[in-house]
This record gives C-alpha cells, structure tokens and sequence, in this order.
C-alpha cells in the first residue's frame, strides 16, 4: 500500500507519568484492521513553542488500547502521501483523542523511544530505510503494547507546544 | 544507503538542551546545544523492534541473532540466552495475523464437563 501521513498541526504533549494520558496531549495510531500491519518509518516533530521548553516526547506501545477514539478531525490530518494511491481496504485508526485515552506501557522490556528536544525552535527526526528491518511495526487492532504506537510525553520539564508528523504504510 | 535509522535533534534555531538535559536524554551534550545539530544511527531490534540510539563510545559486544542474522537489544540477547525459544518479531507477526485469519480455535466453544 502506499506511504500514508498522520499529522497533528499543533498541540502540547504534556509531561506526564506512564499510565492513562490526557486528552489531546498525545497522538497515537494503530491499524483498522486485525489483517493490518503499520509499518512507521520516520517522526518528525517541529517545535513550536514562544519560549524554551525542553520536551521530552517519546514513541511508545500501548499497554491497554484506547477505546472508542474520538475521530480525527481538522486541522489534523491521516491520509496517503500520493494522492493519487489505491484507498486502503480499512483504514487505520488515527487519533488524538479518546473515550477512554490509551495507557502508555509503562513496562521497562516494551520498546520506547525517546525523541528529546526543546520545542522553541527545535525540530527532531527519526527515519529508517524505507522497507528495511529498522521501521517501527505494529500488527493487527486489539494486542497490548502492539498494536497501538503512542506518542507523547516522558514526565520530564515542562513540554511546549509541537506540530507532529508520522509517516507510515500500511501491509 | 547504510541499513540503519537517523536520528536528527536540531538546534540551530533554538537554545537547545543544557548539559544535564542533553545528558539525561541521552545525546551529546556538545551537540545538543544552542546552535547545534545532533545526528546519531539507530538500531531497531529483530526480537521486540525497539529502537535504540546507537552509542559510539560502547565497547561492549552489540548483540546479534545468527537466527535472524540481525542486531538484538539487550534485553532481547538476555532472553535469548535463557530461553530456548526463538521468537522473532517477523515469527510474531505470522501467528498474530494466522490466528486473525483462522478466527477462534474450536476448542473454546467445547464444554469441559
């Protein structure tokens, strides 16, 4: 399938603990279907604050799956990067708020990774090979601390206002 | 192009990390600070596809599964030492989207009295 583009224009992923996140401070994204694979294969986060303000975002697992998520509206956005791509069977659930919120894994074995910056000013990329075996991949739609990437923050400073941009495909 | 991930922390228009933040999350502090642009490769584990930072100052071993003939984490080159069971990433993704395909195995609906 082709490279889709989940962005969150602008929010502040708000320093907090592992467990239940707030609304609105996170962005996460899992597949629509228990078929799906979502292949991640680059973040890239703008800062976007007045002042400095180091943020500790990171790339998480779910360890509880948000339920019901609210759906994803504008000026956020989830679609193909071509616009011209075949429509994906099912599409994938990407969202930025929830019911009931998602729990970020709080497990030290549970990959995470940490994508520190100071949002006045600074922008943070992480990318890989397209296709290769370094890209962050979750399956299907209902496993614990798989199939949901979460992203937000480490309860470290005082986080600043970010624009968030996750590039992905879907298998 | 090199089989591992990028990471970029760019500071150049920011005041960027102190020392100590720098060192907690990890980077360099000479190239985290204002003005600066840290690079470093990344490294995603063929067990649990956790990415980790690849530090250049390590001198320890780095893991690798001459199964899957790819890097492993730590935690994962634990396991594997104290375990007999393989189980790639890759492995877990054949049972999670087999089991999907097959639906419930029939035994749950058979009574057990």
């Amino acid at each position: 399938m082709s490279k889709r583009i989940f962005q969150v224009s602008s929010f502040t992923p708000t320093a907090q603990a592992d467990g239940v996140l707030s609304a609105g401070t996170f962005a996460a994204l899992k597949a629509g279907s228990a078929t799906d694979i979502l292949k991640i294969g680059k973040v890239l986060l703008e800062g976007q604050a007045s002042s400095s303000a180091v943020t500790a975002t990171c790339l998480a697992r779910s360890s509880t799956l948000a339920i019901t998520p609210t759906a994803l509206a504008l000026p956020n956005t989830d679609a193909p990067a071509n616009i011209a791509a075949t429509a994906v069977t099912t599409v994938p659930v990407a969202m930025v708020a929830a019911a009931t919120a998602p729990n970020r894994s709080p497990a030290v074995t549970i990959p995470r990774l940490n994508l520190t910056f100071n949002a006045f000013g600074g922008i943070i990329q992480w990318q890989t090979n397209p296709g290769s075996e370094e890209e962050w991949v979750s399956v299907g739609t209902a496993t614990t601390s798989n199939s949901e990437t979460v992203l937000s923050s480490a309860n470290v400073g005082a986080a600043g206002l970010i624009g968030a941009n996750i590039f992905y495909e879907v298998l | 192009m090199k089989q591992m991930g990028y990471l970029m922390v760019d500071h150049r228009a920011s005041p960027g990390l102190t020392e100590q933040q720098a060192l907690i999350a990890g980077y360099d502090p000479k190239l985290s600070g204002e003005g600066k642009v840290y690079e470093a490769d990344t490294m995603t584990c063929a067990h649990c596809k956790n990415v980790v930072v690849k530090n250049p100052r390590r001198t320890r071993d780095r893991p690798h599964c001459y199964q899957c003939d790819h890097y492993i984490c730590d935690f994962c080159a634990v396991k594997a030492q104290t375990s007999d069971v393989h189980m790639p990433f890759s492995k877990y993704l054949d049972l999670t989207l087999t089991q999907a395909a097959l639906g419930s195995p029939p035994d749950l609906l058979r009574s057990t009295q």
